[in-house]
Protein backbone atom coordinates (compact mmCIF):
# COMPACT_ATOMS: atom_id res chain seq x y z
CA UNK A 1 0.00 0.00 0.00
CA UNK A 2 2.80 2.42 0.92
CA UNK A 3 4.60 1.45 -2.24
CA UNK A 4 1.46 2.21 -4.20
CA UNK A 5 1.18 5.63 -2.58
CA UNK A 6 4.71 6.52 -3.61
CA UNK A 7 3.76 5.91 -7.17
CA UNK A 8 1.04 8.51 -7.13
CA UNK A 9 1.76 11.97 -8.49
CA UNK A 10 -0.78 14.33 -6.95
CA UNK A 11 -1.70 17.77 -8.26
CA UNK A 12 -3.94 20.17 -6.35
CA UNK A 13 -5.66 22.58 -8.74
CA UNK A 14 -8.57 23.51 -6.48
CA UNK A 15 -9.65 27.12 -6.77
CA UNK A 16 -7.50 27.88 -9.80
CA UNK A 17 -8.58 29.86 -12.83
CA UNK A 18 -10.16 27.99 -15.77
CA UNK A 19 -8.86 26.18 -17.72
CA UNK A 20 -5.85 25.50 -15.46
CA UNK A 21 -7.20 22.11 -14.66
CA UNK A 22 -7.30 20.78 -18.20
CA UNK A 23 -4.05 22.48 -19.27
CA UNK A 24 -2.11 21.25 -16.25
CA UNK A 25 -3.61 17.76 -16.40
CA UNK A 26 -2.71 17.25 -20.03
CA UNK A 27 0.79 18.54 -19.40
CA UNK A 28 1.17 16.23 -16.40
CA UNK A 29 0.03 13.18 -18.35
CA UNK A 30 2.62 13.96 -21.01
CA UNK A 31 5.49 14.61 -18.63
CA UNK A 32 4.75 11.61 -16.40
CA UNK A 33 4.26 9.09 -19.14
CA UNK A 34 6.86 6.72 -17.65
CA UNK A 35 5.10 6.74 -14.29
CA UNK A 36 1.78 5.85 -15.91
CA UNK A 37 3.27 3.15 -18.15
CA UNK A 38 4.95 1.50 -15.18
CA UNK A 39 1.64 1.29 -13.32
CA UNK A 40 1.76 4.59 -11.41
CA UNK A 41 -1.09 7.08 -11.16
CA UNK A 42 -1.69 10.80 -11.45
CA UNK A 43 -4.31 12.22 -9.08
CA UNK A 44 -5.81 15.59 -9.83
CA UNK A 45 -7.70 17.39 -7.10
CA UNK A 46 -10.18 19.85 -8.55
CA UNK A 47 -13.39 21.70 -7.74
CA UNK A 48 -14.03 22.73 -11.31
CA UNK A 49 -17.18 21.08 -12.61
CA UNK A 50 -16.32 21.65 -16.25
CA UNK A 51 -12.91 20.03 -15.87
CA UNK A 52 -14.49 16.97 -14.26
CA UNK A 53 -16.51 16.50 -17.42
CA UNK A 54 -13.80 17.32 -19.97
CA UNK A 55 -10.63 15.76 -18.53
CA UNK A 56 -11.75 12.08 -18.73
CA UNK A 57 -12.48 12.41 -22.46
CA UNK A 58 -9.20 14.17 -23.25
CA UNK A 59 -7.15 11.74 -21.15
CA UNK A 60 -8.97 8.79 -22.68
CA UNK A 61 -8.00 10.07 -26.13
CA UNK A 62 -4.37 9.91 -24.98
CA UNK A 63 -4.86 6.24 -24.16
CA UNK A 64 -5.37 6.33 -20.39
CA UNK A 65 -8.16 5.44 -18.03
CA UNK A 66 -9.75 7.78 -15.47
CA UNK A 67 -11.82 7.32 -12.38
CA UNK A 68 -13.55 10.12 -10.53
CA UNK A 69 -13.90 10.07 -6.77
CA UNK A 70 -15.75 12.81 -4.90
CA UNK A 71 -14.78 13.65 -1.35
CA UNK A 72 -15.14 16.63 0.99
CA UNK A 73 -16.39 19.13 -1.53
CA UNK A 74 -13.95 18.38 -4.32
CA UNK A 75 -13.29 15.74 -6.93
CA UNK A 76 -10.22 13.58 -7.43
CA UNK A 77 -9.56 12.49 -10.99
CA UNK A 78 -7.39 9.37 -10.92
CA UNK A 79 -5.48 8.75 -14.12
CA UNK A 80 -3.87 5.39 -14.85
CA UNK A 81 -3.05 3.14 -17.76
CA UNK A 82 -5.89 1.15 -19.24
CA UNK B 1 -43.02 51.44 -4.31
CA UNK B 2 -45.35 51.36 -7.26
CA UNK B 3 -46.82 48.03 -8.27
CA UNK B 4 -45.05 47.81 -11.64
CA UNK B 5 -41.67 48.20 -9.98
CA UNK B 6 -42.46 45.57 -7.35
CA UNK B 7 -43.27 43.15 -10.15
CA UNK B 8 -39.93 43.95 -11.80
CA UNK B 9 -37.99 43.41 -8.58
CA UNK B 10 -39.67 40.04 -7.93
CA UNK B 11 -39.29 38.88 -11.54
CA UNK B 12 -35.62 39.85 -11.61
CA UNK B 13 -34.92 38.09 -8.34
CA UNK B 14 -36.66 34.86 -9.35
CA UNK B 15 -34.99 34.94 -12.79
CA UNK B 16 -31.62 35.52 -11.11
CA UNK B 17 -32.03 32.61 -8.70
CA UNK B 18 -32.94 30.23 -11.53
CA UNK B 19 -30.14 31.53 -13.77
CA UNK B 20 -27.51 31.18 -11.02
CA UNK B 21 -28.61 27.64 -10.23
CA UNK B 22 -28.61 26.53 -13.88
CA UNK B 23 -25.30 28.20 -14.74
CA UNK B 24 -23.61 26.43 -11.84
CA UNK B 25 -25.13 23.01 -12.52
CA UNK B 26 -24.21 23.05 -16.22
CA UNK B 27 -21.04 25.12 -15.74
CA UNK B 28 -22.56 27.28 -18.43
CA UNK B 29 -19.58 29.58 -18.82
CA UNK B 30 -19.77 31.74 -21.95
CA UNK B 31 -16.14 32.75 -21.48
CA UNK B 32 -15.15 29.08 -21.44
CA UNK B 33 -17.14 28.47 -24.61
CA UNK B 34 -15.07 30.98 -26.57
CA UNK B 35 -11.78 30.30 -24.77
CA UNK B 36 -11.86 26.52 -25.18
CA UNK B 37 -12.64 26.92 -28.84
CA UNK B 38 -9.34 28.75 -29.25
CA UNK B 39 -7.28 26.79 -26.71
CA UNK B 40 -8.47 23.25 -27.37
CA UNK B 41 -10.41 23.52 -30.63
CA UNK B 42 -13.33 22.38 -28.51
CA UNK B 43 -16.55 23.79 -29.98
CA UNK B 44 -18.99 21.70 -27.94
CA UNK B 45 -20.16 24.49 -25.67
CA UNK B 46 -20.09 27.04 -28.47
CA UNK B 47 -22.64 24.86 -30.25
CA UNK B 48 -24.83 24.98 -27.16
CA UNK B 49 -24.55 28.77 -27.19
CA UNK B 50 -25.63 28.85 -30.83
CA UNK B 51 -28.53 26.54 -29.95
CA UNK B 52 -29.58 28.91 -27.19
CA UNK B 53 -29.52 31.89 -29.54
CA UNK B 54 -31.71 29.99 -32.02
CA UNK B 55 -34.19 29.02 -29.28
CA UNK B 56 -34.27 32.60 -27.98
CA UNK B 57 -34.84 33.89 -31.49
CA UNK B 58 -37.78 31.53 -32.00
CA UNK B 59 -39.30 32.37 -28.60
CA UNK B 60 -38.93 36.14 -28.92
CA UNK B 61 -40.19 36.18 -32.49
CA UNK B 62 -43.15 34.00 -31.53
CA UNK B 63 -43.96 36.18 -28.52
CA UNK B 64 -43.72 39.22 -30.76
CA UNK B 65 -46.22 37.70 -33.16
CA UNK B 66 -48.58 37.09 -30.26
CA UNK B 67 -48.25 40.71 -29.17
CA UNK B 68 -46.56 39.91 -25.85
CA UNK B 69 -43.60 42.19 -26.41
CA UNK B 70 -44.07 45.82 -25.42
CA UNK B 71 -40.82 47.24 -26.82
CA UNK B 72 -39.22 46.17 -30.08
CA UNK B 73 -36.34 46.78 -30.17
CA UNK B 74 -35.98 46.97 -26.41
CA UNK B 75 -34.88 50.07 -24.41
CA UNK B 76 -31.20 50.95 -23.87
CA UNK B 77 -30.29 49.69 -27.32
CA UNK B 78 -28.49 52.35 -29.33
CA UNK B 79 -27.38 52.93 -32.91
CA UNK B 80 -24.57 50.76 -34.25
CA UNK B 81 -21.05 52.07 -33.93
CA UNK B 82 -17.61 50.65 -34.61
CA UNK B 83 -16.90 51.20 -30.91
CA UNK B 84 -19.18 48.18 -30.31
CA UNK B 85 -16.52 46.09 -32.07
CA UNK B 86 -13.67 47.70 -30.12
CA UNK B 87 -15.55 47.18 -26.87
CA UNK B 88 -16.13 43.54 -27.85
CA UNK B 89 -12.41 42.96 -28.35
CA UNK B 90 -11.55 44.40 -24.92
CA UNK B 91 -14.45 42.50 -23.34
CA UNK B 92 -13.16 39.25 -24.88
CA UNK B 93 -9.65 39.77 -23.52
CA UNK B 94 -10.96 40.82 -20.10
CA UNK B 95 -13.36 37.93 -19.66
CA UNK B 96 -10.74 35.27 -20.41
CA UNK B 97 -8.21 36.84 -18.02
CA UNK B 98 -10.90 37.29 -15.33
CA UNK B 99 -11.91 33.62 -15.65
CA UNK B 100 -15.51 34.52 -16.43
CA UNK B 101 -17.61 37.28 -17.93
CA UNK B 102 -19.86 39.70 -16.12
CA UNK B 103 -22.45 37.01 -15.33
CA UNK B 104 -20.03 34.08 -15.16
CA UNK B 105 -18.08 35.86 -12.42
CA UNK B 106 -21.28 36.08 -10.38
CA UNK B 107 -22.18 32.40 -10.45
CA UNK B 108 -18.59 31.36 -9.82
CA UNK B 109 -18.39 33.78 -6.91
CA UNK B 110 -21.62 32.35 -5.50
CA UNK B 111 -20.30 28.82 -5.77
CA UNK B 112 -17.27 29.73 -3.65
CA UNK B 113 -14.57 30.81 -6.09
CA UNK B 114 -12.17 33.19 -4.35
CA UNK B 115 -10.61 34.21 -7.66
CA UNK B 116 -14.00 35.21 -9.08
CA UNK B 117 -14.69 37.26 -5.95
CA UNK B 118 -11.45 39.13 -6.58
CA UNK B 119 -12.43 39.49 -10.25
CA UNK B 120 -15.75 40.97 -9.06
CA UNK B 121 -13.87 43.71 -7.18
CA UNK B 122 -11.85 44.36 -10.34
CA UNK B 123 -15.10 44.59 -12.30
CA UNK B 124 -16.50 47.23 -9.95
CA UNK B 125 -13.28 49.24 -10.19
CA UNK B 126 -13.19 49.00 -13.99
CA UNK B 127 -16.85 49.98 -14.31
CA UNK B 128 -16.32 53.01 -12.08
CA UNK B 129 -13.15 53.94 -13.98
CA UNK B 130 -15.19 54.20 -17.17
CA UNK B 131 -16.88 57.26 -15.67
CA UNK B 132 -13.54 59.09 -15.99
CA UNK B 133 -13.45 58.95 -19.78
CA UNK B 134 -17.11 58.50 -20.68
CA UNK B 135 -17.48 61.85 -22.52
CA UNK B 136 -14.51 61.07 -24.79
CA UNK B 137 -15.75 57.53 -25.49
CA UNK B 138 -19.30 58.72 -26.14
CA UNK B 139 -17.89 61.26 -28.61
CA UNK B 140 -15.91 58.56 -30.43
CA UNK B 141 -18.98 56.31 -30.48
CA UNK B 142 -20.94 59.06 -32.17
CA UNK B 143 -18.18 59.69 -34.72
CA UNK B 144 -17.91 55.99 -35.53
CA UNK B 145 -21.66 55.46 -35.83
CA UNK B 146 -21.19 54.91 -39.54
CA UNK B 147 -24.32 52.82 -40.02
CA UNK B 148 -26.84 55.55 -39.41
CA UNK B 149 -29.59 55.57 -36.80
CA UNK B 150 -30.81 51.96 -37.35
CA UNK B 151 -30.81 49.79 -34.22
CA UNK B 152 -31.33 46.41 -35.83
CA UNK B 153 -29.99 44.76 -38.97
CA UNK B 154 -33.45 44.49 -40.60
CA UNK B 155 -34.02 48.17 -39.82
CA UNK B 156 -30.67 49.01 -41.43
CA UNK B 157 -31.74 47.31 -44.66
CA UNK B 158 -35.22 48.81 -44.43
CA UNK B 159 -36.83 45.39 -44.05
CA UNK B 160 -39.54 43.96 -41.85
CA UNK B 161 -37.84 41.98 -39.02
CA UNK B 162 -39.46 38.72 -40.21
CA UNK B 163 -37.82 39.05 -43.62
CA UNK B 164 -34.44 38.39 -42.05
CA UNK B 165 -35.32 36.60 -38.82
CA UNK B 166 -37.37 33.80 -40.40
CA UNK B 167 -34.59 32.77 -42.85
CA UNK B 168 -31.97 33.08 -40.08
CA UNK B 169 -34.15 30.98 -37.84
CA UNK B 170 -34.66 28.27 -40.47
CA UNK B 171 -30.95 28.14 -41.21
CA UNK B 172 -30.16 27.97 -37.50
CA UNK B 173 -32.66 25.17 -36.98
CA UNK B 174 -31.12 23.10 -39.78
CA UNK B 175 -27.66 23.50 -38.23
CA UNK B 176 -28.95 22.55 -34.78
CA UNK B 177 -30.84 19.59 -36.22
CA UNK B 178 -27.65 18.27 -37.85
CA UNK B 179 -25.71 18.63 -34.60
CA UNK B 180 -28.48 16.96 -32.64
CA UNK B 181 -28.57 14.05 -35.07
CA UNK B 182 -24.82 13.59 -34.67
CA UNK B 183 -25.26 13.63 -30.89
CA UNK B 184 -23.09 16.76 -30.63
CA UNK B 185 -25.39 18.56 -28.24
CA UNK B 186 -24.99 15.98 -25.47
CA UNK B 187 -21.90 16.37 -23.31
CA UNK B 188 -20.15 13.79 -21.14
CA UNK B 189 -21.26 14.17 -17.53
CA UNK B 190 -19.25 13.09 -14.49
CA UNK B 191 -19.96 15.93 -12.07
CA UNK B 192 -22.73 15.43 -9.49
CA UNK B 193 -26.09 17.02 -10.22
CA UNK B 194 -25.00 17.94 -13.73
CA UNK B 195 -27.72 19.36 -15.96
CA UNK B 196 -27.07 18.87 -19.67
CA UNK B 197 -26.20 22.34 -21.04
CA UNK B 198 -28.75 22.09 -23.85
CA UNK B 199 -31.49 21.77 -21.23
CA UNK B 200 -30.15 24.79 -19.38
CA UNK B 201 -29.96 26.62 -22.70
CA UNK B 202 -33.69 26.09 -23.26
CA UNK B 203 -34.49 27.13 -19.69
CA UNK B 204 -32.26 30.23 -19.96
CA UNK B 205 -33.93 31.23 -23.22
CA UNK B 206 -37.34 30.93 -21.54
CA UNK B 207 -36.13 33.01 -18.57
CA UNK B 208 -34.82 35.64 -21.00
CA UNK B 209 -38.23 35.77 -22.64
CA UNK B 210 -39.98 36.13 -19.27
CA UNK B 211 -37.74 39.11 -18.55
CA UNK B 212 -38.45 40.61 -21.98
CA UNK B 213 -42.21 40.27 -21.46
CA UNK B 214 -42.44 41.36 -17.83
CA UNK B 215 -39.55 43.82 -17.45
CA UNK B 216 -39.65 44.98 -21.06
CA UNK B 217 -35.98 44.12 -21.65
CA UNK B 218 -33.75 41.05 -21.79
CA UNK B 219 -31.55 40.17 -18.83
CA UNK B 220 -28.85 42.75 -18.27
CA UNK B 221 -26.63 43.69 -15.34
CA UNK B 222 -23.66 45.73 -16.46
CA UNK B 223 -25.00 49.15 -15.58
CA UNK B 224 -25.45 48.00 -12.00
CA UNK B 225 -21.72 47.23 -11.83
CA UNK B 226 -21.02 50.88 -12.60
CA UNK B 227 -23.66 51.78 -10.03
CA UNK B 228 -22.05 49.62 -7.34
CA UNK B 229 -18.62 50.91 -8.32
CA UNK B 230 -19.68 54.57 -8.18
CA UNK B 231 -21.48 53.96 -4.86
CA UNK B 232 -18.26 52.66 -3.30
CA UNK B 233 -16.22 55.44 -4.92
CA UNK B 234 -18.66 58.01 -3.55
CA UNK B 235 -17.89 56.89 0.02
CA UNK B 236 -14.31 58.05 -0.48
CA UNK B 237 -14.62 60.82 -3.05
CA UNK B 238 -18.21 62.09 -3.13
CA UNK B 239 -17.34 65.39 -4.79
CA UNK B 240 -15.41 63.72 -7.56
CA UNK B 241 -18.21 61.25 -8.31
CA UNK B 242 -20.70 64.11 -8.33
CA UNK B 243 -18.52 65.95 -10.87
CA UNK B 244 -18.57 63.12 -13.44
CA UNK B 245 -21.21 63.42 -16.13
CA UNK B 246 -21.62 59.67 -16.53
CA UNK B 247 -22.78 59.23 -12.95
CA UNK B 248 -25.30 62.07 -13.28
CA UNK B 249 -26.91 60.75 -16.44
CA UNK B 250 -30.13 58.77 -16.44
CA UNK B 251 -29.62 56.43 -19.35
CA UNK B 252 -32.70 54.42 -18.55
CA UNK B 253 -36.15 55.96 -18.89
CA UNK B 254 -39.11 53.92 -20.03
CA UNK B 255 -42.55 52.79 -18.94
CA UNK B 256 -42.38 49.06 -18.07
CA UNK B 257 -45.06 46.84 -19.66
CA UNK B 258 -47.05 46.42 -16.44
CA UNK B 259 -46.62 49.91 -15.00
CA UNK B 260 -48.24 53.23 -15.68
CA UNK B 261 -45.43 55.60 -14.82
CA UNK B 262 -41.84 55.72 -16.11
CA UNK B 263 -38.91 53.97 -14.47
CA UNK B 264 -35.78 56.09 -14.57
CA UNK B 265 -32.24 55.21 -13.63
CA UNK B 266 -28.54 55.60 -14.30
CA UNK B 267 -25.06 54.49 -13.31
CA UNK B 268 -24.66 56.92 -10.41
CA UNK B 269 -24.87 56.07 -6.70
CA UNK B 270 -28.25 55.53 -5.08
CA UNK B 271 -31.17 53.23 -5.69
CA UNK B 272 -33.23 53.92 -8.81
CA UNK B 273 -34.77 52.09 -11.77
CA UNK B 274 -31.48 50.47 -12.74
CA UNK B 275 -31.04 49.22 -9.19
CA UNK B 276 -34.61 47.90 -9.11
CA UNK B 277 -34.12 45.86 -12.27
CA UNK B 278 -30.51 44.77 -11.97
CA UNK B 279 -29.63 44.46 -8.26
CA UNK B 280 -32.16 41.65 -7.63
CA UNK B 281 -30.85 39.87 -10.73
CA UNK B 282 -27.23 40.17 -9.59
CA UNK B 283 -28.08 39.03 -6.05
CA UNK B 284 -30.28 36.22 -7.38
CA UNK B 285 -27.53 34.79 -9.60
CA UNK B 286 -25.00 34.76 -6.75
CA UNK B 287 -27.53 33.23 -4.35
CA UNK B 288 -28.80 30.66 -6.88
CA UNK B 289 -25.27 29.40 -7.53
CA UNK B 290 -24.53 29.41 -3.81
CA UNK B 291 -27.58 27.23 -3.11
CA UNK B 292 -26.70 24.88 -5.97
CA UNK B 293 -23.14 24.38 -4.67
CA UNK B 294 -24.36 24.03 -1.10
CA UNK B 295 -26.88 21.33 -2.04
CA UNK B 296 -24.13 19.39 -3.80
CA UNK B 297 -21.78 19.90 -0.84
CA UNK B 298 -19.33 21.55 -3.19
CA UNK B 299 -19.18 24.98 -1.59
CA UNK B 300 -15.67 25.47 -0.31
CA UNK B 301 -13.20 28.33 -0.45
CA UNK B 302 -9.78 27.70 -1.96
CA UNK B 303 -7.54 30.73 -1.84
CA UNK B 304 -4.15 29.05 -2.23
CA UNK B 305 -3.68 29.60 -5.90
CA UNK B 306 -0.64 31.00 -7.74
CA UNK B 307 -0.24 34.76 -7.23
CA UNK B 308 -0.16 35.42 -10.98
CA UNK B 309 -3.74 34.17 -11.19
CA UNK B 310 -4.83 36.82 -8.67
CA UNK B 311 -3.09 39.46 -10.78
CA UNK B 312 -4.82 38.12 -13.88
CA UNK B 313 -8.33 38.24 -12.43
CA UNK B 314 -7.90 41.74 -10.97
CA UNK B 315 -6.56 43.21 -14.20
CA UNK B 316 -8.87 41.11 -16.37
CA UNK B 317 -11.83 42.04 -14.17
CA UNK B 318 -11.02 45.76 -14.39
CA UNK B 319 -10.65 45.55 -18.18
CA UNK B 320 -13.89 43.57 -18.38
CA UNK B 321 -15.78 46.09 -16.23
CA UNK B 322 -14.52 48.98 -18.31
CA UNK B 323 -15.24 47.18 -21.59
CA UNK B 324 -18.75 46.29 -20.42
CA UNK B 325 -19.49 50.02 -20.29
CA UNK B 326 -17.68 50.73 -23.56
CA UNK B 327 -19.50 48.04 -25.60
CA UNK B 328 -22.00 48.80 -23.90
CA UNK B 329 -23.39 45.72 -22.05
CA UNK B 330 -22.32 42.08 -21.91
CA UNK B 331 -22.63 38.52 -23.22
CA UNK B 332 -26.00 37.88 -21.66
CA UNK B 333 -27.55 41.09 -22.92
CA UNK B 334 -26.15 40.77 -26.44
CA UNK B 335 -26.03 37.02 -27.04
CA UNK B 336 -29.43 36.05 -25.79
CA UNK B 337 -31.09 39.44 -25.78
CA UNK B 338 -29.76 41.31 -28.79
CA UNK B 339 -28.79 38.65 -31.32
CA UNK B 340 -32.27 37.04 -31.31
CA UNK B 341 -33.71 40.30 -32.67
CA UNK B 342 -30.61 40.89 -34.82
CA UNK B 343 -29.69 44.03 -32.90
CA UNK B 344 -26.90 45.82 -34.74
CA UNK B 345 -24.83 46.53 -31.62
CA UNK B 346 -24.97 42.85 -30.69
CA UNK B 347 -23.77 41.70 -34.11
CA UNK B 348 -20.84 44.15 -34.02
CA UNK B 349 -20.06 43.13 -30.43
CA UNK B 350 -19.76 39.46 -31.44
CA UNK B 351 -17.46 40.46 -34.31
CA UNK B 352 -15.11 41.92 -31.69
CA UNK B 353 -15.62 39.20 -29.09
CA UNK B 354 -14.01 36.40 -31.13
CA UNK B 355 -10.61 38.06 -31.68
CA UNK B 356 -10.72 39.37 -28.12
CA UNK B 357 -11.22 35.89 -26.65
CA UNK B 358 -8.47 34.60 -28.93
CA UNK B 359 -5.98 37.23 -27.68
CA UNK B 360 -7.05 36.58 -24.10
CA UNK B 361 -6.51 32.84 -24.52
CA UNK B 362 -2.97 33.37 -25.81
CA UNK B 363 -2.10 35.67 -22.90
CA UNK B 364 -3.70 33.27 -20.41
CA UNK B 365 -1.78 30.26 -21.66
CA UNK B 366 1.50 32.11 -21.92
CA UNK B 367 1.54 34.13 -18.71
CA UNK B 368 -1.18 33.03 -16.31
CA UNK B 369 -1.47 29.25 -16.24
CA UNK B 370 1.92 27.85 -15.40
CA UNK B 371 3.03 24.71 -13.70
CA UNK B 372 2.75 20.95 -13.86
Amino acid sequence: MTERKERIHELDIRGQICPSCLLISLKAVNSHRQLLISGGEIHILTDNRQAINTIPGSVHNMGYHTEIVKSKGHYCIEIRKT
Amino acid sequence: MQEGVTLIVITSLVCGLAVGFLLHRSDFCVTGMFRDFFLFRDARMLRILFFMIVVSMALVHGACGLGLIAYYPFPLLGAMSLTNVLGGVLFGIGMVLAGGCVVGTLYKMGSGSVLSTVAFVGLLAGSALYGEFHPAWAGLTKRLAVFGPAKTVPEFFGLDPSALIIPALLLGMVVVWVWAKRGQLILPAHADGYIQPWLSAVALAVIGLVSYIVVGMPLGITMSYAKMGSTVEAWFAPDHVASLAYFQGKGLSYIPPFADSPVVGGAGPGFDGVGAIQYPLVGGIVLGAFLSALLLREWKLHYRVPARQYVSVVLGGALLGMAARMVPACNVWHLWGGLPILAGQSVLYVVGLFPGAWIGSIVLKKYVVRGA
